[in-house]
């Protein structure tokens, strides 16, 4: 056995060495050929753990608000897309290194964002929301939130409105990785209040009635406008979402789609 | 590529306090970790083999070797979060919490809340791999020299703590460094939980810019230094334990 061992392991070495070269060329002549093949197939970025914009279900598809109307705009422009999930921190990122064509994921255009990357037209409107336990009785406006531990979704809106509200280098922010993250320490009492994306925290309302949360909007949130992110620059992408999103507001699918995920209310 | 470094002087106090809060939590943790290793270590070599104790000794080896076995097969990031976010609630909760409840808990949560989620959770992965080492490095020693101690008459705890804890130290000391090292990179994510150490100090600038240069590396550095400095300390340990013909 030994001996088999031996004289073959050369062999298995160059083997597998063949292998891996294999593999990372056809790695690098991937992104090539689809280029040239006149890129009918766009891979979109969206963060799965945005519920109700857009989450994983049961059968690892991303789903929401965010897929339905991207879906929608690729089938009325003939384009194809590719949903990954992607993690919100370091989002752009992917967008500027080509790994992704396009980011939809309840995106806030922002005058810093828009350095970076390029934005369709909005498609959403929303607003920051603060939620607070019920026994919580005393936050009335964001600005009483001052001597609160406040927990946020690092790298969102709501991030930014508190840095703003209480300084950067506050020890009183609690980043998490995610909103419903932020929220569950909330249920478990390592916060005071979380501020984040009204949707996102109505729908973890919905979800977990059992949380017993007061929410608290303050008309002194900035309105904010979701947008498709493309990379700078891509303007021919750009136009062609652009177009479908036009479409599918005037034919009124997108209608449908807003009463699907949040009823009549908007 | 430009290296806008002012973005960091921006957030440099979070930098600060993220080094001595990681400092703080490795500590902490490789000591605890460290106490409750040689415990365990040698609760899974020690054997009762008659009297009323056995049954109960027996159960209670068996969660003992389970405890290691959990620890060692799940990641350490799910342990974190399992910590956290389902563990810590249950015993420490504003309403209901089974060891501290009300006020007291409300406090605790919010400023220690992840602190003491994170140090829990590394203390006892840590245990888990350390308690290994102990009961290797035990188990290295020749069966001999336990049978020449007896032979002078010494009893279990003699023989441990006078023959074969010394012996087995000097091998535990490399295995030992290791750990310390591992915890104290894996420290950094805690992070997820909203621990305000180093790595999330980098994830809240990143975050903001978008930019991952400059905070990943200032990271990278100051890590990379303590570790360093902890590779040096462990060095020196094992040099003055070496056995005598290595000096």
């Amino acid at each position: 056995m030994k001996k088999i061992l031996s004289r073959y392991l050369p062999l298995c070495t160059l083997a597998l060495g063949l292998i891996a070269v294999g593999a990372c060329s056809k790695k690098e002549e991937a992104p090539a050929a689809s280029a040239a093949a006149k890129q009918s197939l766009y891979v979109v970025g969206v963060e799965s753990a945005y519920a109700p914009f857009s989450a994983e279900n049961e059968k690892k598809e991303v789903v929401g608000f965010d897929i339905d109307v991207m879906k929608a705009i690729a089938a009325k422009t003939g384009i194809e897309v590719k949903f990954i999930p992607t993690p919100f921190e370091g989002f752009f990122n992917f967008l500027a290194q080509g790994d992704r064509d396009l980011l939809i994921s309840a995106i806030t255009i922002t005058d810093e964002r828009k350095q970076t990357v390029d934005f369709s037209t909005p498609y959403f409107e929303a607003s920051q929301l603060i939620a607070v336990p019920q026994s919580n009785t005393s936050v009335k406006q964001f600005s009483d939130l001052k001597t609160l531990k406040i927990g946020v979704q690092s790298a969102t809106t709501g991030d930014e409105v508190v840095q703003n509200l209480v300084g950067k280098n506050n020890p009183s922010i609690k980043r998490f990785d995610s909103t419903p993250l932020a929220l569950k320490e909330l249920e478990g009492g390592g916060v005071d209040a979380v501020v984040a994306d009204d949707a996102v925290v109505k729908n973890y309302i919905t979800n977990n009635p059992s949380a017993s949360f007061r929410v608290v909007s303050d008309a002194g949130f900035p309105k904010e406008y979701y947008g498709i992110a493309v990379r700078k620059g891509n303007t021919e992408l750009l136009n062609k979402i652009n177009r479908g999103l036009a479409d599918i507001k005037a034919d009124g699918s997108f209608t449908k789609i807003n009463e699907k995920y949040f009823g009549n209310a908007k | 590529m430009d290296f806008r470094w002012s973005i960091i002087q921006g957030y440099a106090p979070l930098f600060v306090k993220g080094f001595f809060m990681t400092l703080q939590v490795a500590v902490i943790s490789i000591i605890i970790g460290t106490i409750l290793g040689l415990f365990l270590g040698m609760l899974r070599l020690a054997e009762v083999k008659q009297g009323p104790w056995k049954w109960p000794f027996r159960v209670v080896k068996g969660l003992a070797g389970f405890y290691v076995a959990f620890f060692r097969g799940t990641p350490l990031f799910v342990q974190i979060l399992l910590i956290h976010f389902a563990v810590m609630p249950v015993l420490i909760h504003q309403d209901n919490g089974l060891l501290i409840s009300g006020e007291l808990a409300r406090t605790i949560k919010q400023d220690y809340g992840a602190f003491i989620s994170g140090i829990v959770a590394l203390s006892l992965n840590a245990g888990a791999y350390i308690s290994e080492i102990f009961r290797a490095g035990i188990q290295s020693i020749d069966r001999g020299q336990t049978y020449a101690a007896s032979s002078l008459g010494m009893g279990y705890k003699a023989t441990m703590r006078y023959v074969v804890l010394p012996q087995a130290f000097r091998r535990m000391l490399p295995p030992l460094g290791n750990e310390a090292i591992t915890l104290l990179k894996d420290s950094s994510l805690v992070s997820a939980i909203g621990l305000a150490e180093l790595a999330y100090a980098a994830r809240t600038v990143a975050g903001a810019y978008s930019r991952y240069w400059e905070p990943y590396i200032t990271i990278s550095v100051v890590y990379f230094a303590m570790t360093m400095c902890l590779a040096t300390l462990v060095g020196r340990l094992e040099k003055k334990y070496a056995a005598p013909h290595h000096r």
